[in-house]
């Protein structure tokens, strides 16, 4: 029930919506209003006691008495009553809602009552109880068992992960690291450069979002799109300059065919020259690009953007990805809305198949190089935004992957020579994931020969945690 | 390396008698990797504090045999060790701190101070801990002001504030506005405040907190009601990490007067636990003393660490350059803006601070919280409540049951 759902993220703090950029920190924030009731329904005031008493269902029969009516019912069913008795009566069938019996909660109005017995009674516990249950990890109330025990499960196991790509498993360093990270100066630059207020909010929105956490999952997804971004170091520049120049050789090929990804090259027309990161979508597309062979993939690279070119400061988000959910963004969009990574339509950040979307980016490439529009309609179908699980994801990836790979034979990908020279196993794992990272990787690796440690010490902090072979499968 | 260290130990022991008959009892000659620093650095301590040059020398002569900054503890310790005793016989102390300074002035820039800090507290609670129960104490202290406005006398560039920011969002129904002033001296961190305060401008907008940066590079001896532009109708948090060992000793007390006619409604002091005041006077003390506290940062630095880190390389030079400092400068000398750190302990803390204020308690929530930040380092880490004294104030953190950081709040 929506009450219950509600109550069970902690803190209120972030409630999936499906409207895109409506994310923001929860006491900002207005979801929709729990407790619109029918207004048939009949409504039962319960006190306090009566709310809490268990074993308030009492079989006719036996007198033994259960917490729910479901538990109820199936107990009857032992009984062996007759057929007609086993049915409900008329009385019964009319909706029943419950309003809180605390006088000063807004539910405590008929016209805000709850629909469910056991959604009201855990309302009534979480927002006017004791908090008597308390995590130990990190010390957080609960009021409800349930909740207690449904945060321990997960408490710890969550992982977060910044914009530059670093994962986190403890919330108190995400934050502080993320507070200092380079990414978030970047984006904030770019964000106050963007006219129009409605993108500034929905930067905060995503970046908030992103910012307490929404757990990745240990999906593979997680696993592809973390990476070596962190782009602390200004070597990165020249990495990413080059990189850029790689990518406007594909994307500047004609060879596109269907409108959505004429649509997507168009969009994805050069972001602006000083950019090395973008990360922004070229969504909420108010200004289409102006031809140049110098733009990124916003997603591809995590973060660190200069501050150099206010004006193609479309929205927001952190991490987008190109290419996907190029139907679902709303009508707020043109033409490609590319989501963010931390888009609202949730599911996203699970199952932002972002291996989907490399690949894709792979794909495209392929597509551009060979100029072949049949494989259009092919791979925009695997574009698909999946809810699916991860290991669907991980099967197209390898998929994807193996098409990425005989890119690699490519002479006149310059990018695609450089993942031959790479023989590490971090830059193969960037190659899978994006090349320009993997050009950066092997730029920076050259650079800091003296301190390797620098580089060794950063991939330290989430690299082996995210890397499965399964990733690499395939292609290596 | 065992083998040549054991013959130089041998070869001292035969060709001087005086000093033999010491080492040989309370040294362990035929384990050099036992404690072989800690004796014969406080033997050289003794010696200079004896005036007996040969013996000096000679222990000066081994010290410099054995040590060595990127050995293991005992050589690490020797090495940072044998330089303070060196610059104490030969009078040369201000020299070689303004040296080190100097150098580690060139090499610091944002990047690496970030860099440094994030992955010490990645690595090791030493700094987290004194946060996150000042930061506990802070906001039950100024629950439901509107104007809250904290002074940060801290050692570590803001790092604090990030998830305070973040609590300030979302536990509180009405967001208050957050007046931040940040007291800087550390020449090293002058060059970067002014970056960590964009960054932090920037994180309180995206956290939706209406705030305020402000910096003043005073002395904290200096430091007035009118420099820190307090007013009226701002509720005042005064929050000292690493800050008042900073100030020279005499003049403790008038900065602590200086904080009472703030009127805060919560003074944190975050300490560490060791004293280099009360034995000033005293070298051999004073020197046992920061032997003692320096072993067990250093061991802590080499279990938290990554053998090969650079960052731990950077704290061992900081503590050298502070160990140079307390032990070879003369006292009265205020380097560059700067005074020796003279640590004083969490009860002689206490006692200057019931002159102006009393003590208050961190409330089950923080103490709580501060397990739980506990339990997400390796083993080793331990929390104490008071001191076993009588005086329970504050608490400490511990490791390998060391009081080794004080935390406390005031009002």
């Amino acid at each position: 029930m929506t009450a219950e759902e509600e109550a069970i993220i902690p803190n209120g703090t972030f409630v999936q919506t499906s409207i895109p950029g409506s994310n923001l920190p929860a006491p900002k924030r207005k979801r929709n209003l729990p407790g619109t009731p029918d207004p048939e329904a009949e409504v039962i005031a319960l006190s306090p006691k009566t709310l809490m008493a268990t074993n308030r269902f009492l079989c006719e029969i036996c007198g033994k008495g259960f917490q729910r009516d479901q538990n109820l019912q199936l107990h009857r069913r032992g009984h062996n009553l007759p057929w007609k008795l086993k049915q409900r009566t008329s009385k019964e069938v009319r909706k029943r809602v419950y309003i809180c019996p605390e006088k000063t909660c807004v539910h405590h109005h008929p016209s805000r009552a709850l629909g469910d017995l056991t959604g009201i009674k855990k309302h009534f516990c979480r927002k006017h109880g004791e908090k008597k249950w308390k995590c130990e990890k990190c010390s957080k109330r609960y009021a409800v068992q349930s909740d207690w025990k449904a945060h321990s499960k997960t408490c710890g196991t969550r992982e977060y992960k910044c914009d530059c790509g670093t994962l986190f498993s403890r919330r108190d360093s995400f934050i502080t690291h993320r507070a200092f990270c380079d990414a978030l100066a970047e984006e904030t630059a770019r964000v106050n450069a963007a006219s129009s207020v409605h993108n500034m909010t929905t930067t905060s929105a995503m970046n908030y979002h992103h910012l307490l956490g929404t757990p990745i999952g240990s999906g593979i997804m997680a696993q592809h799109f973390s990476s070596s971004f962190k782009p602390i170091s200004t070597t990165n520049e020249a990495a990413m300059d080059e990189a850029r120049q790689g990518l406007s050789l594909w994307m500047g090929h004609e060879a596109i065919g269907t409108n959505n990804l004429q649509v997507i090259h168009h969009q994805l027309g050069p972001m602006n020259s000083g950019t090395v990161y973008s990360t922004e979508p070229l969504v909420s597309g108010s200004n289409p690009l102006p031809s140049d062979t110098n733009y990124q993939l916003p997603w591809m690279f995590g973060n660190k953007l200069s501050a150099n070119n206010p004006e193609e400061l479309l929205s927001t988000t952190s991490i987008s990805l190109p290419l996907s959910n190029v139907k679902e963004n709303g009508p707020t969009h043109q033409l490609v809305s590319i989501p963010s990574l931390f888009s609202s339509q949730q599911h996203s950040l699970q199952t932002v198949p972002s291996a989907a979307n490399m690949s894709a980016t792979a794909l495209l490439q392929k597509a551009a190089q060979i100029g072949a529009t049949s494989t259009d309609a092919s791979f925009l179908g695997s574009f698909k935004l999946k809810s699916s699980n991860s290991t669907t994801q991980a099967e197209d990836s390898s998929k994807y992957s193996g098409l990425y790979g005989s890119n690699n034979t490519q002479t006149n990908n310059s990018l695609g020579s450089e993942h031959l020279e790479n023989s590490s196993d971090i830059t193969t794992l960037n190659q899978l994931q994006m090349f320009p990272a993997a050009k950066r990787q092997h730029t920076r690796n050259e650079d800091s020969t003296g301190g390797g440690g620098q580089t060794r010490d950063f991939l330290g902090v989430g690299m082996q945690a995210i890397c499965h072979p399964s990733s690499i499968n395939g292609w290596i | 390396m065992q083998s040549p260290n054991n013959n130089h130990h041998q070869q001292a022991q035969n060709s001087s008698h005086t000093s033999t008959t010491r080492s040989s009892d309370s040294g362990e000659p035929s384990a050099p990797n036992n404690k072989w620093a800690s004796t014969l650095l406080k033997e050289c301590a003794k010696a200079i504090s004896d005036k007996d040059s040969t013996k000096i020398h000679h222990l000066l002569w081994m010290l410099n045999e054995l040590a060595s900054p990127y050995g293991d503890c005992d050589q690490k310790l020797a090495s940072y060790f044998l330089q303070a005793l060196f610059c104490k016989a030969t009078e040369s102390g201000q020299r070689c701190y303004k040296t080190l300074t100097s150098v580690a002035e060139k090499s610091n820039s944002f990047d690496s101070a970030r860099k440094l800090i994030l992955k010490f507290q990645e690595v090791s609670p030493w700094t987290t801990f004194g946060h996150v129960a000042a930061n506990g104490a802070i906001l039950e202290a100024l629950d439901g002001e509107k104007n809250l406005h904290i002074i940060d006398i801290s050692n570590t560039l803001c790092t604090q504030w990030p998830t305070l920011l973040e609590s300030l969002a979302t536990r509180t129904d009405e967001t208050p506005h957050l007046k931040l002033t940040v007291v800087v001296t550390a020449s090293t961190v002058k060059s970067v405040i002014k970056e960590i305060g964009q960054r932090m401008e920037k994180f309180a907008r995206l956290m939706g907190v209406p705030f305020e940066f402000h910096v003043r590079s005073d002395y904290l001896g200096e430091l007035t009601k009118e420099k820190l532009c307090v007013s009226e109708d701002e509720a005042i948090a005064i929050n000292c990490i690493g800050a008042l060992r900073r100030v020279a000793v005499e003049e403790r007390s008038s900065v602590i007067e200086l904080f009472r006619s703030l009127n805060p409604k919560v003074v944190t002091i975050v300490e560490e636990e060791a004293d280099f005041s009360s034995n000033r006077d005293d070298f051999v003390k004073c020197f046992e003393e920061c032997l003692r506290f320096y072993t067990l940062y250093f061991e802590m630095l080499e279990e938290s660490f990554m053998p090969t880190s650079n960052e731990r390389l950077m704290l061992e030079r900081e503590c050298s350059r502070s160990i140079v400092r307390v032990l070879a400068c003369e006292l009265e000398e205020n380097i560059e803006g700067e005074c020796a750190e003279r640590r004083e302990k969490g009860s002689q803390w206490s006692e200057r601070m019931k002159a102006a204020f009393s003590p208050v308690g961190f409330s089950d929530d923080v103490v709580d919280d501060v397990k739980a930040l506990l339990k997400r380092y390796r083993a080793g880490w331990g929390l104490m409540q008071g001191d076993g004294h009588e005086d329970q104030t504050g608490l400490y953190l511990t490791w390998k049951e060391e009081a080794v950081v004080w935390a406390s709040a005031w009002k």
